[in-house]
């Protein structure tokens, strides 16, 4: 359902035009130039908000620049708004605020947020704002007006800083626009700033990585398991999924540990959700019984009949949260979103290096070493006494992991390792069946002794087994949201190989977190109590949730995701909502070549 | 990061009042009369001030941001009632 907008400019064919506005975000960053322009990546922030906010204002009057002929005719001062004009010379366009002319002189005026730099007791405009004017400026010039000046009105402190339009400003000018088109025709995209101060104030920080991606790379160059590791050499590269940053050079945490967004799931049947301005309003039988403002929830989860009025659908949509289908049991159906990320390079890379099986299994293999690591940390720390054979198994089929040159050996290890989990599974579990309250309908047929002691599913044959494969479900809804909101195709995995239905790359990503997240929300939701046996009912041979058991477990997997948890390799605390996007960005930063090794994430 | 918020108005309009209310509804909750209790982050915070701003008449209404500080991470609630109860939705998630 995702209509995926194909981006129109390809490296070879972008539009002719490039906007004044562009070339200020060039001179400002040229890979956040390159990710606005090439890519068409936009994010949000205050400073963007406010400053649209401030346009939105200037662009709703509209007026007609006199020709210079005319304004030299005429001679009188005219002041005109919301200008667009474009140079086939210099193959620009400007949109420009303000034109003020008298006689024949124009001089362009553009309004920016914050507040001008002061140098030697002067007013002096930001580069990045002086090359917006000199651009106006060689349009306005290209268009047989004379301009020898431009002015930027600094909103905030309310000052008009005055640029001379002069030669080395041009020059200077045409140099970055020459710079700019060979960016975006090369089709790389630059390297991020070194530890910039602008960074901070960038509204793409979150997408851009600049410290994380420094940090990678320098690992990927001072290890000898380097750059190519997951290309050409066949060595495997778990020395850098231990590696941490010295701490000379620590990671900044650019980005939010939390967005503060919550999710919303919808488990009871027959609820009816329409739109009131900005908030949902959950209905049933004509009876309002929650309302939830849809810029406060990060996505929806809707399981079984529930209907979604298509104003709902729409502002769903607009606003970027994604909506999950599930069937009454758990089942994940699939995902609505809104148009998604047009960057087409990335997939490209996906389907190119989905064919290369060197790639593959390299991936593969630190995938599967990171979850049997994982599996083992949950082992230890979780259980009553932690099993010294199976540790040591675990330890070796880890290893084994690592070396091994066949993605299907690679699933048989997995298997493996797995069935070793799992037949220690209960002895993390510290309650016992009949959860030491007295029952009304007698004592419950149900216990958590993890019946056969291994996994079954289709259907899940005991309660364990049912709130795995339900966790593993939302999970795996998680990071389909995630494949898509990164650019990804959630379908075209590495390790796991396409099937009908199945969102392959989103079961790559989940396998090191299996464990961490929704093994760990199934520990937290029994060992709490927040779930009992009473939870539960039986039809022929499957177990599975009655609805309000259900609704305790999306709290306790939702507590869960809510977890802060420090980073292996960057050493910042991020909560693992948070985290499973910064990995998929760091795999997609392997795929575009810009970083050497995937980090797989594991804890201590 | 968001910043819990009191916003109280004071509108000398009933038709103005009635379209102040129905904004502030989309960004947070109606906690008395002419009071509402709203999580912002910068860009709610500048999208709500920029949406009042336009609707108001400035020589006659007033509208007050109260900053309580940032939402999360408070030990104990800023904010204690008599009378009829508050309460605070700090859940990780909405589950219906």
């Amino acid at each position: 359902m995702n209509a995926g907008a194909a981006s129109e400019s390809s490296a070879d064919a972008l539009p002719d035009y490039l906007p004044a506005r562009m070339l200020n975000e060039f001179v400002y960053c040229p890979r956040l130039f390159y990710y606005e322009w090439v890519e068409g990546v936009f994010a949000q922030n205050r400073e963007t908000v406010e400053g649209g906010l401030r346009h939105a204002k200037l662009d709703a009057k509209h007026d007609d620049l006199p020709t210079s002929d005319e304004l030299q005719a005429s001679g009188e001062a005219i002041h005109s708004r919301s200008i667009t004009l474009s140079s086939d010379a210099y193959g620009l366009i400007a949109k420009m605020d303000l034109v003020e002319a008298e006689g024949g002189l124009v001089t362009p005026v553009d309004y920016k947020r914050g507040t001008p730099r002061v140098a030697d007791g002067k007013l002096v405009a930001w580069d990045t704002d002086r090359t917006q004017l000199a651009v106006q400026a060689l349009v306005l010039r290209d268009n047989g007006y004379q301009c020898d000046e431009g002015v930027i009105y600094y909103v905030t402190t309310k000052q008009r800083a005055r640029v001379a339009i002069d030669e080395t400003l041009v020059s200077q000018t045409l140099d970055a626009l020459r710079q700019a088109r060979e960016t975006a025709e090369s089709g790389r995209i630059p390297p991020p700033l070194v530890d910039s101060p602008k960074c901070p104030r960038c509204s793409l920080v979150g997408i851009c990585l600049p410290d994380e991606t420094q940090a990678c790379s320098t690992l990927d160059s001072s290890e000898q398991l380097s750059q190519r590791t997951l290309f050409d050499i066949d060595l495997p590269h778990r020395a850098v999924a231990y590696a941490r940053v010295d701490s000379d050079s620590e990671v900044r945490r650019l980005l939010p540990a939390r967005d503060d967004l919550r999710p919303l799931y919808l488990n009871t049947q027959g609820l009816r959700v329409g739109k009131s301005g900005n908030v949902l309003k959950v209905q049933e039988k004509d009876k309002t019984i929650q309302e939830v403002r849809i810029g406060e929830i990060c996505q929806l989860s809707l399981f079984g009949n529930i209907q979604l009025s298509t104003q709902a659908l729409q502002a769903l949509c607009e606003n970027e949260v994604p909506i999950a289908y599930f069937s009454m049991g758990g089942w994940f159906y699939g995902t609505t979103s809104g148009l998604g990320v047009k960057n087409i390079y990335l997939r490209r890379e996906q389907f190119r290096l989905a064919d290369v099986p060197g790639f593959c299994l390299r991936l593969a293999r630190a995938l599967v070493a990171g979850k049997i690591r994982n599996q083992r940390t949950m082992l230890q720390r979780n259980h009553v006494e932690p099993p010294d054979s199976a540790l040591k198994m675990m330890k070796c089929m880890q290893e084994e992991a690592e070396w091994t040159d066949s993605i299907d050996s690679l699933l048989g290890i997995e298997g493996n390792a797995a069935r070793i989990y799992f037949q220690h599974f209960a002895g993390m579990i510290k309650v016992d069946g009949e959860d030491g309250s007295p029952t009304t309908n007698g004592p419950s047929p149900f216990n958590f002794d993890f019946v056969n002691r291994n996994r079954n599913r289709r259907p899940p044959r005991d309660p364990v087994n049912a709130l795995l494969s339900l966790a593993y479900s939302v999970l795996a809804k998680d990071l389909t949201i995630v494949c898509h909101s990164v650019g990804f195709d959630p379908f075209l995995g590495f390790y796991h190989q396409p099937r009908f239905g199945r969102a392959a790359l989103a079961l790559d990503l989940l396998e090191p977190f299996r464990p961490l997240i929704a093994d760990s929300a199934v520990l937290s939701a029994i060992n709490t109590r927040m779930i009992t046996t009473r939870d539960f009912v039986q039809v022929g041979p499957s177990v599975s949730l009655k609805p309000e058991g259900r609704k305790s477990f999306f709290r306790a997997y939702e507590q869960r995701m809510d977890t802060l948890v420090t980073h292996p390799i960057f050493g910042y605390r991020v909560n693992y909502r948070r985290m499973l996007e910064i990995q998929a960005r760091l795999l997609a930063r392997v795929l575009t070549g810009e970083l050497g090794t995937y980090p797989v994430f594991t804890t201590r | 990061m968001r910043n819990t918020f009191l916003v109280c108005y004071d509108i000398r309009d009933d038709k103005r009042l009635r379209r102040v209310y129905k904004t502030m509804r989309d960004f947070g909750d109606h906690l008395q009369y002419s009071i509402f209790e709203c999580q912002f982050t910068p860009i709610d915070l500048a999208k709500c001030r920029h949406t009042l701003a336009e609707l108001i008449k400035h020589n006659e209404d007033q509208v007050l941001f109260v900053d309580l500080g940032p939402t999360a991470g408070r030990g104990e609630r800023v904010i204690t009632a008599l009378g009829q109860p508050y309460t605070s939705m700090d859940a990780p998630c909405y589950v219906v």
